[in-house]
Formats: structure tokens, C-alpha cells, sequence
């Protein structure tokens, strides 16, 4: 830590920005359900493959 | 004023991923961190439903180990999408078109990010179209085919809709590290891609991968064992050392890279600041020499893949070109690679092999070489700076946003008036000058460790942007370890 004050101002993110706000309408996912979402999808499409 | 109006019952229903309600403790945020790293490296295992045999290559090509993803499955389009549809947000915000004031205005944050979301599915529909049904980069399972409805057009929509999923579960995973984990997701994608390939490139023996690729490690101790037979040291032998199988200029470059961009990162203008109530309290404000960071360049390249993907879907599709546009050669991975041509020379010289004529190993005239370096140059020194400051002003970092942070957090700049536009003149001269000559040197960098060639054919930009990431990810770490070991320093930081 070059300096105490550095954390707060830099402010450079990833290539994607995600603010504090957020909208009332908007649909909440739980993390959780990406990640079994995505294991599950996985899954899916190796059962899939394995049927042919 | 318009627009906004219009997209807002679209972009704020977008879902998103759900925030944590105060602090994550840092193990819970590595175990996310982990856990959706696991699921990436087992979705780019998991080849498409209904793919058939005989592929035509990879789509991204050299573009790839940047890219992230796999080619023929799931996760097939990478982290593409997300970067081209930064690119357009980068170049609407940089130019001021959008008029989203994402400093101040909550509404406007909400509508930001919202477009994000909706850029990226755009992308999603428009890259991965044509990589289903242009071409014969994803082929159609004939088996399938037979029994499906629709036949090869039914099992080409197929193998879309597992891409668009894939391309969405990127987008969501990223949001859920850059929520609950360590960095953001893209990060971790780019860095899981290109170590992979680096230790491949390090240890990867004939009987694991294609004998062509072997390791720089098993190479050499096939050379001290007598198994492998390089030629005399003075003849081909000491090209082949150097330049080829040896490896020796791609490990030097390699290192090479690592200790610039770590020094690079600590060159920085450090502005004095001290607190206007707390007499004695001081800080710097520090403006680094890669201060957008290495991110922009990721940009640059994208455009040059999408130049190079719009080349090889026309080839496809076209079947031959008019000879001043491109002409394509089939390499012996079955990869189309443009030989002459516009897209000759638009594309980027990613090897030695592709630009020493005196090896040998390319049939192109030393003029058309030159041609091709100066406009990879030309594309990643300008570009480079290019994005650096439009990246540099739609993050809030310009001299105009950084003022009012500094300003609003109490501090000011001694022996300066305490005003906001007083800081902002201070800072204005600094970053935007500091700004461009960091944007230019890391697109000089990239292409220079293009050129040279890289362990495990990583490409330098993949590399450069490994190494700082990783070093963003252990600045992030150690910061988060101090605070966990010090709870009364999260109060200061915020």
C-alpha cells in the first residue's frame, strides 16, 4: 500500500462495471444459482453427447 | 434525452446477480473465486451437443489465448462478446454520445449497466451466428441430423443456443466474481487461459499433446539425453536453438515481459495530498505509468480478431476472394491463414517464424513484411493510446472525476487553494499526458513480445495482460488481508 487513500480513488475495474445501484424491478439471482446453473447445463450436454 | 426514456423499462429489469449484504469474509471470497474458476475449466471441457467431425479450425485463431473459452464447445465464445461489446460502450462514452452521467446519477448507473448487459447478448447473436451457420468452423453432426426435426439446420440452432448459453454464463460468472470473489471474472478467464498454455508450453510431452508442440523443458532434456538431434550448433542447429524448437528468444521474452510490466507497474507520479481537517494526516495520490492499465489493449485486439474473423468467415463463405482483399492458405491444423491481401496485412505478426525471411519459413517478400509489421504497429501504438483514454474516462479516472473524489474525501493538495478545479489543472497535467505514453509503450510492448515469439505461443498481449492482472489480483489480495487483520482500517478505506 503505496499510500491509505489509494483504495477508495482508483476505481479501475474489470471490463464490465457494476455500481452500487440498482433498480427496484430488477430480477435478483442468487450466486449460487450461476454456479448450478452452469454445472448443471454442463451436465446436461455431456449426458447429451453420450445418448448419440 | 430520448433514448433513455425508451430503453429504461428494458435495461433496468435486466437480471442481475444479487450483491452480499456487507462484508465477505476474504476465504469466502476465494472459495467463489474458486468455485466459478472450477466451473469454467470444466464448461470449456463440455464440446457442443450435435458438433460433428472433420472442424475447421478455430474461429479466433492466434486470438484465442485472449480471448478465453474453447473452441467446438460451450463456452466457444469466450469472453469475445463482452469485449466487443465494451468496445462500443468505450467508443459511445468516450465520445460522449451516450450521456450517462455514471458518477452522480443512480438512474444512470442502473441504465448503464443495463446496457452493458444488453450490448452483450447483441454481441452474443452476432458472433456466434455466423459461427454456426457461415463456414465450417462448428460442423453439423450428420448422425444427429438424420434423426433430428429440422435436420442439419435443426442441429445447427442447436449447437446456437448452447453457445448463447454458454456466452451468458460468462457474463454471469464474471458478475459473480466481481460481486462475492477476488478481481473480476474476465480477469480470471484471461489469466486460467494463458498459464494453462504457458505450463503447456513449459512441460508438454510428445505422448500428452502433438509432437510438433513440444515443452521448452522436455526439448532440452531430450537434447542432454541424445534423443533429440538438433544438427551441428554452428549450422541449422543453432537456428533451430534459437529461434525454433529451442525456444531460447521465447524464453527470454517471456521473462522479459514479467519484469517490465512488474516494474512498469511501480513507475509511477506521485501527487502529495493532505487531509483539510486532520492536520499531519498526508497521502499521495499516485498516477501510475500504466495507469489505465493493460486492460485497453485487450480492446485493440479484439478489433483485430473481429477484423480477422470478418476475413476468414468471407473466405468460407465466398469460397475465393479478389486477391487484393485476401488470399488464404490452409495450414496443416486445417486453419485458414491469410497469405496476401488486405487481410495479409491486417493481420498480426504473432511468431518469429512470420516475419524472419531469412529462416526461410515464409514465402512472403521481405517489403510485405515490413508493411505488415509497421501497420501492427501503427494499429497497437495509436490504438493503444486511443483506448487508453477513452477507458481512462468512462472508469471515472480522468482529471475531472479524480478531483471530485479527491475533493469529496477531504483532502487537497498543499499549498494549493482548496477547490475542486484547482485539483482538477494539478492533475490535467499529468494524466492525460501519463495516460498516452502508457497506453502507447504497452501496444509497443505487445507487439515487440509478438515478434520475438512467446512460451507456449501465449502471444504478448496475453502475456502483458496476465502479468498485470495477476499483479492487480495480489495488490487486491494484500489489501484485504490488512483489513481483515485490522478491522478499524475497513472504516478508513470505506
Amino acid at each position: 500500500m503505496s499510500s491509505s487513500d489509494s483504495g477508495g480513488l482508483m476505481s479501475s475495474a474489470g471490463l464490465v462495471r457494476y455500481f452500487d445501484a440498482e433498480d427496484r424491478n430488477a430480477i435478483r439471482i442468487d450466486p449460487k444459482t450461476v454456479i448450478a446453473f452452469g454445472a448443471l447445463f454442463g451436465f446436461l450436454v455431456l449426458v447429451l453427447r453420450a445418448t448419440v | 434525452m430520448g433514448w433513455k426514456d425508451t430503453a429504461e423499462p428494458v435495461l433496468t429489469r435486466m437480471p442481475t446477480v444479487q450483491r452480499p449484504e456487507g462484508h465477505v469474509p476474504f476465504k469466502r471470497k476465494l472459495g467463489w473465486t474458486a468455485g466459478v474458476l472450477v466451473l469454467y475449466f470444466f464448461l470449456t471441457n463440455v464440446y457442443l451437443f450435435g458438433l460433428g467431425g472433420g472442424q475447421g479450425g478455430d474461429v479466433f485463431g492466434q486470438f484465442r489465448s485472449i480471448l478465453a473459452g474453447g473452441q467446438g464447445t460451450i463456452l466457444q465464445l469466450g469472453i469475445g462478446p463482452i469485449v466487443t461489446a465494451s468496445i462500443v460502450l468505450q467508443l459511445l462514452g468516450g465520445a460522449d454520445l451516450l450521456g450517462l452521467d455514471t458518477q452522480n446519477n443512480p438512474r444512470d448507473q442502473v441504465l448503464y449497466q443495463g446496457l452493458q448487459k444488453f450490448l452483450v447478448i447483441v454481441m452474443i447473436c452476432l458472433t456466434g451466428l455466423p459461427m454456426v451457420f457461415a463456414g465450417s468452423f462448428l460442423p453439423a453432426s450428420d448422425a444427429l441430423a438424420v434423426t433430428f426435426p429440422g435436420g442439419t439446420f435443426g442441429v445447427k440452432w442447436l449447437m446456437f443456443a448452447q453457445i448463447f448459453v454458454g456466452g451468458v454464463l460468462i457474463l454471469y460468472m464474471d458478475e459473480v466474481i466481481s460481486k462475492w470473489g477476488v478481481g473480476s471474472g474476465i480477469g480470471l478467464f484471461i489469466i486460467a487461459g494463458v498459464s494453462q498454455r504457458l505450463i503447456g508450453g513449459l512441460v508438454s510431452t510428445s505422448f500428452i499433446g502433438n509432437p510438433q508442440e513440444i515443452g521448452i523443458i522436455p526439448y532440452w532434456i531430450g537434447i542432454v539425453t541424445g534423443e533429440v538431434d538438433v544438427g551441428p550448433i554452428l549450422g541449422s542447429g543453432f537456428q533451430t536453438l534459437i529461434f525454433g524448437q529451442g525456444q531460447i528468444l521465447a524464453l527470454i521474452t517471456t521473462v522479459m515481459i514479467f519484469v517490465v510490466v512488474v516494474y512498469a507497474e511501480s513507475v509511477r507520479v506521485e501527487i502529495p495530498l493532505s487531509n483539510t481537517r486532520v492536520k499531519g494526516a498526508r497521502g499521495r495520490f499516485p498516477v501510475k505509468l500504466i495507469y489505465a492499465s493493460v486492460l485497453p489493449m485487450i480492446l485493440v485486439r479484439a478489433l483485430q480478431a473481429n477484423i480477422q474473423f470478418l476475413g476468414r468467415i468471407l473466405n468460407a463463405q465466398l469460397g475465393s476472394m479478389p486477391a487484393w482483399l485476401g488470399v488464404y492458405q490452409q495450414s496443416s491444423g486445417g486453419v485458414a491463414n491469410p497469405v496476401g491481401g488486405l487481410f495479409y496485412y491486417m493481420a498480426p505478426v504473432r511468431n518469429p517464424a512470420q516475419w524472419m525471411w531469412w529462416l526461410g519459413e515464409t514465402s512472403n517478400a521481405p517489403w510485405q513484411i515490413v508493411t505488415r509489421v509497421g501497420v501492427d504497429l501503427t494499429f497497437m501504438v495509436i490504438g493503444g493510446a486511443i483506448f487508453a483514454i477513452f477507458w481512462v474516462e468512462t472508469t471515472d479516472m480522468g482529471p475531472e472525476a479524480t478531483a471530485k473524489q479527491i475533493h469529496n474525501s477531504g483532502m487537497e493538495i498543499p499549498g494549493f487553494r482548496r477547490n475542486v478545479s484547482v485539483i482538477e489543472k494539478v492533475l490535467e497535467r499529468y494524466i492525460p499526458q501519463v495516460t498516452v505514453i502508457g497506453g502507447a509503450l504497452v501496444g509497443l510492448l505487445a507487439v515487440l513480445a509478438n515478434m520475438m515469439g512467446t512460451i507456449g505461443d501465449v502471444s504478448g498481449t496475453g502475456l502483458l495482460l496476465t502479468v498485470s492482472i495477476t499483479y492487480k489480483i495480489y495488490e487486491e489480495i494484500a489489501e484485504e488481508q490488512l483489513m481483515e487483520m485490522h478491522p478499524m482500517m475497513r472504516q478508513m478505506f470505506g
